[in-house]
């Protein structure tokens, strides 16, 4: 049979098949939905970030022209179950707080929902929710993550011991014995150990919010139940919750995920409790209901990330040579109640992922999470991992400072290097070549002379200095890690239908909001059956008519989803072999004697058998007499593909910078990563999903960071505040590859959508800590502001004797 | 408060009667039924993905009332090639990878249209200075800058549109 890539569909920079669209505004996002007699929804949200509500007065709202009807939290939770339920809870043990989508007597962060206004139209909805009277009684605020964990300190939840909702140790065990055998183990090598660096590492709040906001249209019929159309990565679990919440039969609501979707990141991955109430009310009121949410509503609610601190301690030998970690983090997860993650998901996967792609024998890694008055965390791209990332590739630098190491050769000397190789965490890593990517990245920045050339620059008084980091990114998750940590399945399935024209359509229970998946799945299909890509369509998002998968997140797409295709196509080609052997009365051959190209399943072994594919569909499809002994007729075959263990996809990167000493003003001069991806569907597709993870990376580093003020009022609700890297602020992103087929995946990809923002803050840090190296500075917190950076040149100045 | 208004899109009269206080960007997505311009940061005038061309200037048309675009002639990225003709600037953007979720992509077009037809002979730093007024996520820009820069050239007579350095186009 047929290789997959023999047709050459595979490593080709098609053009976009979402394209054609997109370009001409005929795109079909959420708000582009249209139906009619439809209500739209406003929501009235707290002022206050920790309150008892009074008296909510919605009167006057609703005699206001155009209103149609009103809803509160307490109402609601008469009318409805509560959030906690189990397909929206990990598998493991936390703090699970039961909450109801519209606040019940008390709100706990800025910009909680407490009522919802429905009106005829936008402008409506949004007087009348203006007009919403409440009462407060306002209660202590808790912003500070780590005097929240102290003993004794004012509670966020009042029926609460304390504010913890999760806490754990990611080494030694889950037995506390053993974990205290390994924390002794640990401390004896920090004990003989030549260097120990000891630093703080703190990430601000920040996140990856998409250009499109959040949002949901609600339909009800009574003949077929709910549908729904809603801004998600994960229109089957979406599906599964609101069956539950709202006690409907899975049978009478469907959900889709729109066909084009402004962005997600991660960001759309939760269960938000925005569109349950927007479900209800449809259902309530027998109309159907909008909700688009607004900038402002986004910022104060969602794309809230990183919080995290790290206590790191890195003990080493004189050769540069990690022996052991320690890390004490902490999570500050606001109010830790949003189905699927609950806040505290992200920064435990960050802990996970502390140690990746370094050969780190021995570590005590711990991580504590409190909750807080602010809005809960929900993921960003690098979920979790941003933080934690960042403190290591740090560390590692101010280590090989402390040692007269240049940091690119200890970080080359710790590098893994024999696979498969499992971490101290327990990350898979599968297989690869890092030294090989980190040699490539070092070259490509003509590292060997540069330092002489830095030293050159200093002396005409420009401090100019390179960076490093890298990450080993999870390429797709496996049920061994998702389920335990989502509740979900991590298969990838698609049904692949083959039509009597031998058209080819695939179905996919993903959601994808940017990632390519038309163009690059098309192109896979059309690779296996030797058929052209405008042949094949694929359909997603739609719960009505795809299988049951767990969303576009976590990098899945061309790892699982591509998997499932290829073990799809497989399928079928072996069965349309079993035709042709039937059909011409090749006894004696096997499916691996026929080729799919050009159009056609040629016979290896005598050429002049061969079929038109389009033909050979029609014969098995339509001309269901003469069927093979055992066989069924039609062409229509769903796989799952499942990796024992999670793949992983290695990215090295490195920034030079340029600084101005008198302002802390620094320019990146020039940023490249190598990447492993493995086999390359669409070459272009990926430099472009490098290329923005990359970017969001430094926005993040440089300039986002939602601020809370000391009533925890949030001050950061708007792009002028809450600012986002434009096209002036960033240089082009240059994407280098070192590629080693990944052994678990059929095709030998490995997908690269997660991961990129990850190590971009600490290339950052570290290459203006490199050009500011004879002030001695090193960063420990960001973003990135000039004037942090200006006053760690005059701190270094004055230790210098100025 | 209403009044009636006449507001030519794409080259069609759309005679409405509309509140005062209606943003263009809403008049041409629920009037015009136009929804090819979006809405990203609710009328802040930030992200750019509402940009449209009134009398062939960018402007955002949330920051602008539908009552001020009266007697005027609005184009929207529905009016600035087809499905089966798109423009050298369109066509770029598809080669070079310029868009990903395509939400930011209508506004950055409109603006970039304009861009072009007042620099003809633009510098990557310009382009970038060019684009501040439209944010995209997905991205990273490079492929925007790129996509830009080669429409730039085709007006230059390089024909087709260039392929992107290192890559293989096809189709
Ligand atoms: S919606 Fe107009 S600039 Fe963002
Ligand atoms: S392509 Fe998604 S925001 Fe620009």
């Amino acid at each position: 049979m047929t290789a997959i890539g023999e047709t050459g569909w595979i490593g080709r920079s098609l053009e976009r098949r979402e394209d054609a669209r997109l370009l001409t505004g005929r795109g079909e996002y959420l708000a582009d939905v249209r139906v009619p007699d439809c209500l739209h929804l406003c929501f009235v949200r707290s002022d206050h970030a920790h309150a008892k509500i009074g008296e909510i007065r919605l009167a006057a709202a609703l005699e206001m022209p155009g209103v149609v009807g009103a809803i509160t939290g307490a109402e609601l939770s008469t009318e409805m179950q509560g959030q906690k339920i189990p397909v929206l809870i990990p598998a493991f043990a936390a703090n699970y707080r039961q909450y109801w989508p519209l606040a019940v007597d008390e709100v706990y962060w800025h910009g909680e929902p407490l009522a919802a206004i429905v009106a005829d139209d936008k402008y409506a909805a949004e007087d009348a929710a203006a007009a919403a009277e409440v009462d407060y009684e306002p209660l202590p605020v808790v912003t500070d993550p780590e005097a929240a964990l102290r003993d004794g300190a004012p509670r966020v939840y009042d029926d609460w011991d304390n504010n913890e909702i999760f806490a754990t140790s990611y080494t030694g065990g889950f037995d506390p014995d053993q974990i205290a055998k390994n924390d002794a183990e640990v401390e004896a090598l920090f004990a003989k150990a030549d260097v120990v660096l000891k630093q703080r590492f703190h990430t601000q709040r920040c996140g990856v919010c998409p250009i499109e906001t959040r949002g949901a249209l609600a339909i009800w019929s009574e003949a077929d139940g709910l549908t729904v159309h809603l801004t998600t990565q994960r229109p089957h679990i979406e599906r599964l919750a609101l069956a539950d919440l709202l006690e409907l039969s899975t049978a009478e609501v469907r959900v889709i995920a729109p066909r084009d979707q402004g962005g997600g990141f991660g960001v759309k991955a939760p269960f938000y409790r925005e569109h349950v109430v927007v479900c209800h009310l449809a259902r309530k009121l027998g109309r159907p209901v909008r909700w688009v949410e607004t900038r402002e509503e986004h910022l104060m609610t969602v794309s809230q990330e990183r919080d995290q601190i790290h206590d790191l301690e890195i003990a080493a030998n004189k050769e540069g040579r990690i022996l052991a970690l320690r890390n004490r983090g902490i999570g500050d997860v606001g109010d830790g109640r949003q189905g699927v993650y609950w806040g505290f998901v992200m920064p435990s996967l960050g802990s996970v992922m502390l140690p990746n792609a370094y050969d780190i024998g021995h570590a005590d890694i711990k991580l504590r999470c409190a909750v807080t008055n602010k809005t809960c965390l929900s993921p960003s791209r690098s979920f979790g991992a941003l933080p934690t990332r960042f403190a290591l590739e740090r560390g590692l630098d101010m280590l090989a400072r402390r040692l007269g190491m240049e940091t690119a050769a200890l970080k080359r000397k710790n590098l893994v290097t024999e696979f498969p190789f499992t971490s101290v965490t327990g990350v898979h890593h599968d297989s690869g070549d890092y030294v090989r990517a980190w040699d490539a990245l070092l070259e490509r920045f003509d590292f060997a002379g540069f330092r002489a050339w830095q030293n050159e620059a200093r002396t005409s008084g420009r401090y100019i200095g390179i960076g490093f980091a890298c990450g080993a990114e999870f390429s797709g998750i496996p049920s061994d890690v998702l389920v335990p940590l989502e509740n979900q399945p991590g298969y990838g399935v698609v049904t692949m239908r083959i039509d009597p024209r031998g058209k080819v359509a695939i179905f996919e229970g993903d959601a994808p909001q940017g990632q390519s998946h038309e163009t690059t799945m098309a192109q896979v299909a059309a690779d296996a059956f030797g058929i052209h890509p405008d042949d094949v369509s694929v359909r997603h998002g739609d719960t009505g008519t795809t299988p049951l998968s767990s969303g576009t997140i976590g990098a899945r797409g061309a790892s699982y989803t591509v998997a499932a295709i290829a073990e799809a196509a497989s399928a079928l080609k072996a069965k349309m072999a079993r035709y042709m052997i039937h059909d011409h009365g090749l006894e004696g051959a096997s499916a691996d004697d026929f080729s799919f190209r050009d159009g056609a399943i040629i016979y290896e072994k005598d050429d002049n058998v061969r079929r038109d594919f389009a033909a050979l569909a029609d014969r098995i499809v339509m001309g269901s007499i003469n069927v093979p002994p055992g066989e069924d007729p039609g062409l229509e075959h769903t796989a799952y593909f499942e990796a024992p263990k999670p793949m992983i996809c290695f990215t090295a990167q490195a920034a030079k910078v340029e600084v101005d000493i008198e302002t802390g003003q620094f320019t990146i001069l020039d940023y490249a990563t190598c990447e492993d991806v493995g086999t390359v569907i669409n070459p272009i597709v990926v430099e472009g999903q490098v290329q923005g993870g990359v970017v969001q990376g430094m926005s993040n580093a440089m300039f986002e960071e939602f601020l809370y003020d000391e009533y925890g009022q949030q001050l950061t609700a708007d792009f002028e505040n809450y600012r986002l890297a434009s096209a002036a602020d960033v240089p082009t992103v240059t994407v280098g590859h070192s590629p080693t087929p990944c052994p678990d995946h059929p095709m030998g990809v490995r997908a690269v959508g997660e991961g990129r923002p990850g190590p971009v803050p600490g290339a950052l840090a570290n290459a203006i800590c490199d050009a500011l190296a004879p002030f001695g500075v090193e960063i420990t917190t960001l973003p990135l502001k000039p004037e942090m950076i200006l006053a760690l040149i005059e701190a270094g100045r004055a230790g210098n004797g100025g | 408060m209403e009044k009636t208004i006449t507001v030519t899109v794409n080259g069609t009269a759309y005679t409405r009667t509309v509140p005062l206080r209606l943003l263009l960007v809403d008049f041409i997505r629920d009037d015009c039924g136009l929804t090819g311009t979006h809405i990203g940061c609710t009328y802040e005038g930030r992200c750019g993905a509402c940009t449209v061309q009134i009398g062939g200037r960018a402007h955002k048309s949330c920051m602008k009332l539908a009552v001020q675009a009266d007697g005027k002639e609005v184009t929207t990225i529905e009016g600035l090639g087809s499905r089966d003709n798109l423009n050298r600037l369109q066509q770029a953007f598809s080669r070079y990878h310029a868009l990903q979720c395509g939400f930011c992509t209508s506004g950055i077009l409109m603006n970039a249209a304009e861009f072009l037809k007042e620099n003809i002979n633009p510098s990557e730093a310009e382009v970038r200075r060019a684009l501040v007024g439209n944010l995209c996520r997905c991205t990273g820009y490079s492929h925007i800058v790129e996509a830009i820069l080669a429409a730039s050239a085709v007006r230059h007579g390089v024909k087709p549109v260039p392929p992107p350095a290192g890559t293989e186009p096809d189709r």
